[in-house]
């Protein structure tokens, strides 16, 4: 079905804007307080650094003032919030480390309040602004709420504050906003444009009652707003004692060249990096509840010189609750670009938004238009772009000896969603509660080229996220924890291993009734940590209720569950969205995702894969079935090692068909210019073609052919390891695989993933590995 | 008037300062004695005693108690060289030290490696094999869900005795409010062999989050055994060389605790040997009027930070140690760099480098002859004529200038093609910009600006470079605590604290919590302090306590302090503890940001005790000279250099003995001191203070 749009609605979606033209789209109606080249050129260096680093500390204050007010746990122990310091136009000076997604959308809000705000209801000192909608900014979803302030100095714009956070609920069908069977916003939170909620200085409290009315958690929701108009004050004041000392041309002059160094540094970086075009896509599988569809989203990125696009065209359309606005797709794109990219410079996000485009159908998963369903666009599509973003980068830096060591396979590629409600009978009167459930942020992290994947590092969006310690959730809510812990395995095989996830089983505790539990995730029956250079994906999520359980008759005899399978009762596995209970008796389990692994397993040293057995992050199935590494009493077993490894080449050439062409050319193993783990790039009579590392053998060139001429296997999904437990007809109807491409000469793997099978390998592009 | 002695170690030399009550103090110097501390302990208190010119037994005898700081411990953590540590935990609940709650991550890093996500990794206090899972649960609410199985602890205790593991740190979920089953693992492990070390979490750190919690309790598991070994051995042999009064031990939160109390808790005393420069820095301050103070200890190995914002020093209710956080108050001090025994030495880039890396005491720099090769601080300012060759007049060593020539020759001239003064220049130049800026960054990043303090340098290789430093990141006026507290200034700090101890407890409850209930429990910590403060052994002039209550609103991470009143607590205290919240919050936030409609929550209550005793050592006054001129204090001129550009020039040498208060010294000139030497550079002039403190004007 094509995507509807309403009239009406495309003056709420926000772009970025060019700022002079906005500047004077405001002449004669909002002075606006600006600098001079000459000025930013004239900074003394000692006063530019203090300042920055002033700047710095203001924002980091608060950060510390929104988590130090707000109620919710997402916010204080989850850390899913953002704020920034922007210019007179809305460009974003500084940002927090945060949830750096949210750097893609807190400017979008400010250029739309400018063009749509300034003359009625009018932008004047003491106002603060609060909205959540997804296509005018501020945030990607609508649970992220923000509020922004005009900063004034002699009655000039200077600049603005914002504080987004993530709220738990504000009204909607679901559970926490959340409803899995959405299939337009009609089910979902309203959207709210900028509205005024504070007035000259004033809480408005007519606004912040029709503000709070709408959430089943109404105090959490007013206390929150309450906490970012605290983290606005306290910015406010702060940015003003800084303009007080050093006058506002000169911190104006600051925050101007914070953005232009932030540029121009990542363009220096872009200059010494390979210009291609990488292509990849990815998946969701289910859209909502009840689909059983694999949905797709395409990239191309190309970087010329200093610049880079990424080209969406060819995603598919909108559907179900899996979109994300055009915030979603540019906060997805940071969540990759600043830690991967932007390490080393300061997050001066307005600079380093201005190194990139971006592409994209109207209409599509990733560029959603009005009335789609968007609630799950930053932990869905804008994350799964995200890593799509991060594994062409990855894939462009590997090809450089500067850059290796930010080359990453895909990190968990979602955060998985649980939401429990229900009452909690434990004080003296009974009330009502809302959780979201967290244990699912011990994720694991992507293995790179020199370094394992992170066990259970966090989500990757999220530099400074949070787990709440186990007290805590037991403290807040009516529920208690069986266990939270990492599991072996689950790390995507690799020479480098991926980063391990975890499980954790909740049992309810003290409430009589049955607690409502609205379940989303991603990566169930397709995986989305994929591994680089051969190296295999990551577990595939998991998530049961298992019912009757019986644990608590346990306690009493001196019994705690250790596994799903100690669990008694029927075991009902949740598919990637829906919504149940969890009955008192009963248990709710999550296994979230692994990080990918990084070149073929069967590189990996065996004497890691031991250490890794003595430290519980592999089991011994784990190291002979992934790895071929045969472990005897704790010692690594040479010689039947070294048979196994001989034995699994054997097996994937004899299931693996041969390349349709194939040079038989071959070149001297090492020779030529490392492109990844398993790619060489070797001179053959002026022409660069593309040989295995390992061998020597030519796998492409460009005279022949486009493409790579690799061994191609395709099979079950269980063949990719122990830790792809999912049958995936149970999620989808199209067939997912698990698929191989090797060198067809030795056998090394080039490619490993579990996909669907319709799945094209954009691996296979020559011009990828080759500057042409 | 009864003594009280001062006594620093760091990680080079030993420093102990005495103050008799009367106008007078002496201090002493010692190398530090690594890994037996004592022995430099016992080495710098013999020195004193020489330098009082009393008998050790009756200097000892007069003493009323010697307060201690220590880096042993702190070093020991840092350098992963700690016994190995076994841990017990909830079933289910293992890996909470493993996950982190994925903040481990990043825990205790600066902004810039904050966004560095990818050149982030985790560590982990102890292998998983050390750490075991023991069946028992215990609720939110300190009930008894499971009991717990006191054979999966046998099993689980044998098998860590089984590999030689003598400390064990016990912590379990909710044990804070029941501590039933860590009391009964204690017990356990004492029976199966009582000489082992147990920290149980609910008496180390009774806060709720787990992680935290564990986190601290296994760190001080780590290093209770050795100050338990250490102290015990100090205090014996104290006692037998005289000592009839208590041996005390500075803690993190810049009070102290006597020595016998402090290995149960032993993470309380983590931050001993940082914070007494900084006590001593707000003692000197407060008689010279400075309330906004950067305070920099230079020693041998480490080069320390701490600032004083309006006369108070900058706290912290946890410190993270190797990306783990530990649950005790302190005054925030950084370490940011390398002391005077820095090691120089050329990078494969062929840059040259000093530091982190330290000659420390053994083997010291190379001019010491003490066996060390590798050219330092030291031996780079010897060559240049800053340190004169006779040594430092306090000190007996004759120093070998051919020995650090040779070694500036070999590691760094002939690699770079240099001269020896020029590489020696150059060593003295990277030192101070590299000082600079680390020092910038530390103001900076904590959000002040370096041109609103003084700076006060102190500690043995401070002032060499102090003025230099503090003219980089542009601070205009810089004290060096000159007089008998030179280079002791730390030990001057320890021996002016008092005794503080804290208890803490969590009860979470929703405000109004009942008033009957809030006063048992601060009753219960004033009793338990009371007795903490008896077992002190100390006669104190005055005992205060101070009751507080963290509060918070409903479901909020951080909690804001309220004090609550001493005495019998009423429901009108609740409320007025609810409006103080109140009150406070707004003040923090803003107007109109609290929000009472959500719910307002006790989560910690807290005494704090300080025992004050009768003692506040003064810096004693400086005759005045008769005039600004300070030639009768000139005892030589020496070619020294302090730029390469410009070169050896005469400068002029200063006694400082023989300086009076007044006198106005105009650079380049060096100042020697019995335990440092000061450099004023070119175009600068110091002025001798009252105190006999040196105050140097980096600009006009």
């Amino acid at each position: 079905m094509p995507a509807m749009t309403i009239p009406g609605s495309e003056r709420f979606s926000s772009r970025p804007v060019d700022p002079d033209v906005l500047i004077k789209g405001l002449d004669g109606i909002l002075p606006v307080h600006t600098v001079t080249q000459e000025q930013i050129d004239d900074l003394d260096p000692l006063t530019y650094e203090v300042i920055r680093h002033r700047l710095w500390s203001v924002t980091n204050e608060m950060g510390e003032t929104l988590k130090r007010m707000s109620g919710s746990p997402i916010v204080t122990d989850a850390n899913d919030f953002d704020f920034a310091i922007c210019d007179e136009v809305g460009q974003e000076v500084q940002v927090g480390l945060y949830n750096c997604m949210l750097a893609g959308a807190i400017d979008l809000a400010i250029y739309w309040t400018l063009q749509n705000r300034v003359k009625n209801p009018g932008v004047h000192e003491g106002d603060m602004f609060l909205a959540n909608d997804p296509w005018v900014g501020g945030g990607m979803h609508q649970n992220d709420v923000i509020v922004f302030q005009p900063i004034f100095h002699d009655g000039l714009l200077f600049g603005w504050t914002s504080a987004v956070c993530h709220e738990p609920d504000l009204g909607g069908v679901g559970l926490g906003s959340f409803s899995p069977s959405a299939t337009d916003v009609f089910s979902e939170a309203l959207p709210t444009p900028p509205i005024k909620v504070v007035r000259d200085f004033e809480v408005q409290e007519d606004v912040a009652d029709a503000w709070v009315r709408r959430s089943r958690v109404p105090l959490l929701v007013g206390l929150d707003m309450r906490a970012k108009v605290g983290a606005n004050t306290v910015g406010r004041k702060r940015l003003l004692e800084v303009i007080e000392i050093y006058g506002a041309d000169t911190v104006k002059a600051v925050m101007k060249r914070m953005m232009n160094d932030a540029e121009g540094r990542l363009r220096g970086k872009l200059r010494s990096l390979p210009d291609g075009t990488w292509s990849t896509s990815g998946y969701q599988d289910q859209s909502h509840t009840g689909d059983r569809g694999v949905h797709k989203i395409q990239l191309k990125m190309t970087k010329v010189e200093d610049h880079l696009t990424f080209d969406f065209t060819g995603t598919d359309e909108q559907s179900g609750v899996i979109n994300c606005t055009y915030a979603g797709m540019r906060g997805g794109a940071m969540l990759a670009i600043m830690p991967m990219l932007a390490d080393d410079i300061p997050w001066a996000a307005g600079g380093l938004m201005r190194c990139f485009d971006l592409v994209a159908d109207e209409g599509s998963i990733v560029n959603a238009t009005y009335p789609a369903a968007v609630s799950r666009a930053p932990i869905g599509p804008a994350w799964a772009l995200g890593q799509l973003v991060a594994e062409c980068l990855s894939q462009m830096m590997d090809r450089t000896v500067e850059f290796r060591d930010r080359v990453q396979a895909a990190c968990c590629g979602t955060f998985d969603t649980a939401v429990v409600a229900g009452l909690d009978q434990r004080g003296p009167f009974p009330v009502p509660f809302l959780n979201i459930v967290m244990d699912s942020v011990a994720a694991g992290y992507g293995a790179r080229p020199k370094t394992d994947g992170m066990d259970t590092g966090g989500v990757f969006p999220i530099p400074m996220g949070r787990l709440p310690d186990v007290e805590m959730t037991e403290y807040l809510y009516p529920l208690m924890t069986v266990w939270r812990r990492e599991e072996p395995d689950t790390g995507g095989p690799g020479r480098r291993r991926g980063g391990l996830s975890g499980s954790a089983a909740l049992i309810t505790y003290g409430t009589d009734f049955p607690v409502g539990l609205v379940v989303a995730s991603a990566g169930k029956g397709v995986s989305q940590n994929g591994g680089l250079a051969g190296g295999y994906p990551g577990n595939t999520a998991v998530g049961i209720v298992a019912r009757n359980t019986g644990v608590k008759d346990g306690f009493a005899q001196g019994k705690l569950p250790f596994d799903l399978a100690s669990l008694a009762g029927d075991q009902e596995l949740q598919q990637c969205y829906g919504e149940t209970y969890i009955a008192p008796g009963d248990a709710l389990y999550l296994h979230w995702q692994s990080g990918g692994g990084y070149g073929d397993p069967l590189l990996r040293d065996p004497q890691l894969v031991a250490h890794d057995l003595a430290e519980g992050k592999v089991t011994l199935a784990g190291a002979s079935g992934s790895y071929g590494v045969v472990i005897d009493d704790g010692q690594v077993d040479v010689a039947a090692t070294e048979a196994l490894r001989a034995e699994v080449k054997q097996e994937r050439m004899s299931r693996s068909t041969a390349p349709a062409r194939d040079s038989g050319n071959s070149y001297e193993p090492g020779s030529g210019k490392r492109i990844d783990d398993n790619l060489v790039a070797v001179d053959s009579g002026g022409v660069d073609v593309v040989a295995c590392a390992h061998c020597g053998h030519e796998l492409g060139n460009p005279r022949t052919g486009a493409s790579l001429n690799l061994a191609f296997f395709e099979g079950p999904t269980a063949l990719a390891g122990p830790h792809v437990t999912a049958q995936p007809e149970l999620y989808v109807d199209e067939t997912v695989v698990f698929r191989q491409l090797c060198c067809p000469s030795c056998f090394t793997a080039v490619y490993s993933g579990v996909v669907p099978s319709s799945h094209v390998d954009h691996v296979l592009d020559l011009d990828r590995y080759l500057t042409v | 008037m009864a003594y009280v002695i001062g006594v620093d170690v760091g990680g080079t030399f030993t420093d102990a300062v005495l103050d008799d009550g009367d106008g007078r103090v002496v201090a002493a110097k010692s190398p530090s004695t690594p890994p037996d501390y004592s022995q430099g302990v016992m080495d710098a208190i013999a020195q004193l005693a020489e330098n009082l010119g009393e008998p050790l037994d009756v200097m000892l005898g007069n003493t009323h108690h010697i307060a201690h700081g220590t880096t042993s411990s702190l070093n020991a953590l840092v350098m992963g060289k700690v016994p190995p540590v076994g841990f017990l935990t909830t079933f289910g609940h293992r890996d909470s030290i493993y996950i982190m709650n994925v903040e481990g991550r990043y825990l205790g890093s600066a902004p810039h490696e904050l966004q560095d996500v990818m050149g982030q990794t985790k560590t982990h206090l102890i292998p998983k094999s050390q750490a075991f899972e023991i069946a028992e649960r215990i609720d939110h609410a300190g009930k008894v869900v499971v009991g717990l199985d006191e054979q999966s602890v046998r099993d689980s205790v044998g098998a860590l005795l089984a590999q030689g593991i003598r400390s064990m740190a016990v912590s379990l979920l909710w044990s804070f409010r029941n501590p039933v089953h860590e009391l009964r693992v204690r017990e356990i492990i004492h029976e199966m062999d009582p000489d082992v070390f147990v920290a149980l979490s609910h008496e180390v750190s009774p806060r709720i989050r787990e992680f935290a919690r564990s986190s601290t309790t296994i760190m001080s598991a780590q290093i209770g055994p050795g100050l338990r070994d250490y102290l015990g051995e100090l205090e014996a042999r104290l006692a037998d060389a005289g000592l009839r009064g208590p041996l005390l031990v500075m803690q993190s939160n810049g009070g102290a605790i006597a020595a016998a109390e402090a290995p149960a808790t032993a993470i309380s005393t983590i931050g001993s040997v940082l914070t007494g420069g900084v006590i001593g820095a707000v003692n000197l301050g407060n008689q010279l009027g400075h309330k906004n103070i950067i305070s920099t200890d230079v020693g041998g190995t480490t080069f320390l930070v701490g600032l004083i914002v309006g006369g108070e020093p900058v706290r912290a209710s946890q410190t993270i140690i190797n990306h783990h956080p530990i649950n005790v108050p302190t005054l925030e001090v950084h370490a940011i760099g390398s002391g005077g025994g820095a090691i120089a030495w050329i990078d494969r880039g062929g840059n040259l480098q000093v530091g982190p890396r330290s000659a420390q005491s053994v083997p010291g720099p190379a001019c010491y002859g003490a066996g060390g090769l590798e050219p330092t601080n030291t031996d780079a300012n010897l060559v240049l004529g800053i340190l004169p060759e006779t040594g430092l007049v306090g000190g007996r060593k004759q120093l070998d200038v051919e020995a650090a020539r040779e070694a500036i020759r070999t590691h760094i001239a002939e690699p770079l093609g240099l001269s020896v003064e020029d590489a020696a220049a150059a060593i003295y130049a990277i030192q101070n910009a590299q000082t600079g800026d680390l020092l910038r960054k530390t103001v900076v990043e904590a959000g002040r600006d370096p041109r609103d303090f003084v700076l006060y340098a102190f500690g043995g290789a401070g002032p060499a470079y102090c003025a230099a430093y503090a003219a980089e990141v542009g601070i205009r006026e810089v004290i060096v605590p000159l007089g008998p507290v030179a280079s002791g200034f730390s030990a001057f700090g320890l021996a002016s604290s008092d005794v503080v101890l804290a208890q803490e407890l969590s009860d979470p409850g929703l405000m109004p919590v009942s008033s009957e209930v809030t006063q048992q429990h601060f009753e219960e910590l004033e009793r338990q302090l009371g007795k903490a403060l008896e077992r002190q052994g100390l006669t104190f002039s005055e005992v205060h306590f101070l009751r507080e209550m963290d509060l918070r609103y409903t479901a909020q991470l951080a909690e804001v302090s309220v004090t609550v009143p001493s005495g019998s607590l009423t429901p009108a205290d609740m409320a007025n503890a609810m409006n103080e919240f109140e009150r406070k919050y707004a003040g923090l936030y803003g107007e109109g940001t609290g929000f009472s409609a959500a719910g307002i929550q006790s989560i910690t209550l807290r005494v704090q005790a300080t025992g004050v005793l009768p003692f506040e050592p003064k810096m004693p006054e400086l005759d005045k000279a008769s005039g600004a001129d300070p030639c009768d204090a000139q005892v030589a001129t020496r070619r020294v250099c302090l730029d390469s550009r410009v070169g050896y020039v005469d400068t002029s040498i200063y006694d400082y003995r023989k300086l009076l208060s007044g006198h106005v010294i105009t650079g380049p000139a060096v100042i020697e001191v019995e335990t440092t030497t000061v450099v004023v550079p070119p175009k600068m002039t110091g002025t001798v203070d009252h105190l006999g403190n040196l105050n140097i004007v980096t600009r006009g």
